[in-house]
């Protein structure tokens, strides 16, 4: 037994860290919230040239699960998850479709977490759904919460046929156990901000880290963010339903708690537009139900464990 | 990452699981925070140690079999799924031990870890002082150099099953003008030295399994240092460390304890409370993190990473995970849930004995600064 990462996959993980550092800065972030674009192309075809977007098409879920985490702590906006964890396994080995392992197709997934939104539609090329792969579509936009992921309706176009063997059930799972590392990746990011906060915002003749309070909202935070990785990281290595249950359900409840402490320690300035936190917590919220809410997911565990 | 078990590591869990299927008491033992059931755990330590099975991960030559900490876990499991007893000397295996490996004299491994293998010798710690809980840099117990001993005078508190052990551990302070963390030194004492009285004190439970101890001018010679004068801090802090990290509260116990709440729900939870159905899903999905957690660290370990202020992280969730379990299972229990005595009496005996998680080993509140300040670097507050 290893429950540990390769030297492998951990330096992968490191070098994505360093491109999302210069290449996704939080003003980038912000500036495709503010210019409505919801996708960073540019960053998009990098992390394409760098094979994070194609390499499900034959990697295990295992061997990426920690580029989600990072793409996570940067909050890279667009349709990563669902383009790289979804899609790709699915139709990554089609010639017609060779364009979505380096990112020059653009896909996005829907219809198997039982929202009837299409998040990311409006950047897309494809969606793949339980039903289809729909193309040629008329995105209706619909304003949602995180500007990083363009929320929409879609009419029309063309239904092209799922591939043989396409297993709905097990797209479910890699979306939703990619989600809980990008949701892992938020929470930590959450944290190091308010702790960042805490150790230069003074009151009462000191940095406001040094008072209990502050500290034990953000230990608290954190033991739920680093309790969440394990789960996420057995779940993304068996892939089995109630793990990776566990782990979404985990990691949606660290990230929501991560968003609430990281913004109680930042007071008046956490409830700004102007704060960069505003970016990771609204990404936070959303994804939270994507791919199944925790209670969906409570309940999955619960039909595996008390039958 | 590979979580399946290697051969080797299913062979070493069948051979504990046989060993502890043919010799663990088919009745429980009484409990250890009274006389006899003192008595009975120390019968019991004998038998695992004279099977080699009480201290499994220290080396072969004070009676373990070098098991690597994830072997360690395994045999946990098992012992956990065997009921077996609780581990009366615990203090001295799982805390002095690992302790005397990393700082004692090859002399001192060879005087004190064969008989505590075999709880010939049963140890009981001396930490917290009246004046110093939380705050134990605030310790006043002191040792006075006097040729070759110390004189030892003070008094400690909360020291587990002392009143039946045989030796206790501490810090005591050996240079008067150095303050708070300065010049201290651990001390390993015996119990029976003149001048030491021990006072049991009843716990929640109305056990006496913890006790005060009072010294008057008590001789010790200072070959019972360990890790040197005025080195207390550091080598108490070793201790700790391995207190509120993997080795004393392995996760087998949680996962029982969770298996055991899986199964009364399935015995008396009515099917359309599902408020109470998520409760108890929530106690097994903690448990089951507590485990991954834990196999994750223990992998770190095994490749050189050491354990260090997330030690704490563990702390505050093995505790509060181990109450909450007991809390599902009386609001299950309903009326059941007031009796001491009855089919589910060790429900509420273990609820009582969960509430002591959160405050022995440094309390959570303690553990949440240590993470504040050393994991997330926020500014001393204190």
């Amino acid at each position: 037994m290893r429950f540990s990462f390769t030297d492998d996959q951990q330096a992968f993980a490191d070098a994505l860290r360093d491109l999302l550092t210069k290449e996704c800065p939080p003003s980038l972030v912000r500036s495709v919230w503010e210019e409505h674009a919801g996708h960073a192309p540019a960053l998009w075809n990098k992390l394409g040239e760098m094979g994070v977007l194609g390499l499900l098409a034959d990697a295990e879920m295992v061997d990426t699960i920690l580029l989600f985490q990072e793409m996570g702590r940067a909050a890279v906006p667009g349709p990563v998850v669902e383009h790289a964890a979804v899609v790709v396994p699915a139709l990554g080995a089609d010639p017609t479709y060779a364009g979505l392992l380096d990112g020059s197709l653009v896909a996005t997934a829907a219809g198997f977490d039982g929202s009837p939104y299409v998040a990311h539609a409006a950047v897309s090329d494809i969606v793949l759904t339980p039903e289809g792969i729909r193309r040629g579509f008329t995105v209706v936009d619909l304003e949602g919460i995180d500007g990083g992921r363009r929320l929409a309706s879609i009419e029309g176009g063309t239904t092209e046929p799922l591939p043989d063997g396409f297993d709905a059930a097990a797209a479910y799972d890699r979306g939703a156990v990619a989600m809980a590392a990008y949701l892992i990746g938020l929470g930590e990011r959450m944290i190091d901000i308010a702790a960042d906060y805490a150790r230069q915002r003074e009151q009462f003749g000191k940095p406001i880290g040094a008072f209990q309070a502050v500290k034990h909202l953000l230990a608290d935070a954190l033991q739920q963010v680093e309790f969440a990785k394990p789960v996420t990281y057995a779940a993304a290595w068996s892939m089995a339903p109630h793990e990776v249950s566990m782990a979404k359900a985990l990691a949606s409840e660290a990230a929501y708690r991560a968003s609430r402490s990281s913004m109680q320690v930042h007071g008046g300035i956490g409830y700004t537009w102007e704060a960069d936190l505003q970016l990771w917590m609204k990404k936070a919220w959303a994804l939270n139900r994507a791919w199944g809410d925790p209670t969906t997911h409570r309940r999955r565990v619960s039909a595996h464990v008390l039958g | 990452m590979d979580l399946r078990e290697t051969p080797e590591e299913s062979a070493f869990r069948a051979e504990a699981r046989s060993w502890l299927e043919a010799n663990v008491p088919g009745e429980p033992l009484p409990s250890f925070d009274t006389e006899a059931g003192f008595a009975r755990h120390r019968e019991w330590e004998a038998r695992l140690a004279a099977g080699r099975w009480s201290a499994v991960s220290w080396p072969a030559e004070y009676g373990g079999r070098g098991a690597d900490y994830l072997k360690w876990l395994i045999f946990e499991e098992e012992y956990h799924r065997a009921g077996a007893p609780g581990r009366v000397n615990q203090n001295g295996i799982f805390l002095l031990g690992p302790t005397i490996m990393e700082v004692g004299t090859e002399e001192q491994k060879a005087r004190f870890l064969p008989t505590m293998a075999t709880s010939e010798i049963v140890w009981a710690q001396a930490w917290s002082e009246p004046n110093a809980g939380s705050d134990m840099a605030a310790i006043r117990s002191k040792a006075v150099s006097d040729g070759d001993d110390w004189v030892v005078t003070g008094q400690k508190i909360w020291a587990s099953r002392a009143v039946w052990a045989d030796w206790c551990f501490g810090i005591f302070r050996t240079d008067p003008t150095a303050e708070r963390h300065r010049g201290l030194t651990f001390i390993l004492i015996p119990l029976d030295s003149p001048g030491i009285t021990v006072r049991p004190i009843a716990q929640l439970d109305g056990d006496t399994g913890f006790a005060e101890i009072f010294f008057d001018e008590v001789r010790v010679p200072k070959e019972n240092t360990l890790g040197g004068e005025g080195k207390g801090w550091s080598v108490a802090m070793a201790t700790a460390g391995f207190e509120r990290g993997v080795s004393l509260r392995s996760p087998a116990r949680f996962s029982e304890a969770a298996k055991r709440l899986v199964a009364l729900w399935k015995r008396i939870g009515d099917p359309s409370d599902t408020a109470l159905a998520d409760a108890v899903t929530d106690c097994w999905m903690r448990a089951e993190g507590y485990r991954l957690h834990t196999y994750r660290t223990v992998t770190g370990m095994i490749e050189g990473k050491p354990i260090g202020a997330e030690a704490s992280l563990n702390k505050i969730f093995w505790s509060e995970m181990d109450v909450r379990i007991h809390e599902v299972a009386l609001q299950l229990l309903g009326p059941e849930a007031e009796r001491m005595s009855g089919p589910d009496e060790r429900w509420v005996d273990n609820f009582l004995f969960s509430l002591s998680g959160p405050i022995y080993a440094g309390t959570n509140e303690i553990q949440r600064n240590i993470i504040a300040d050393r994991v997330l670097q926020l500014p001393k507050g204190l």
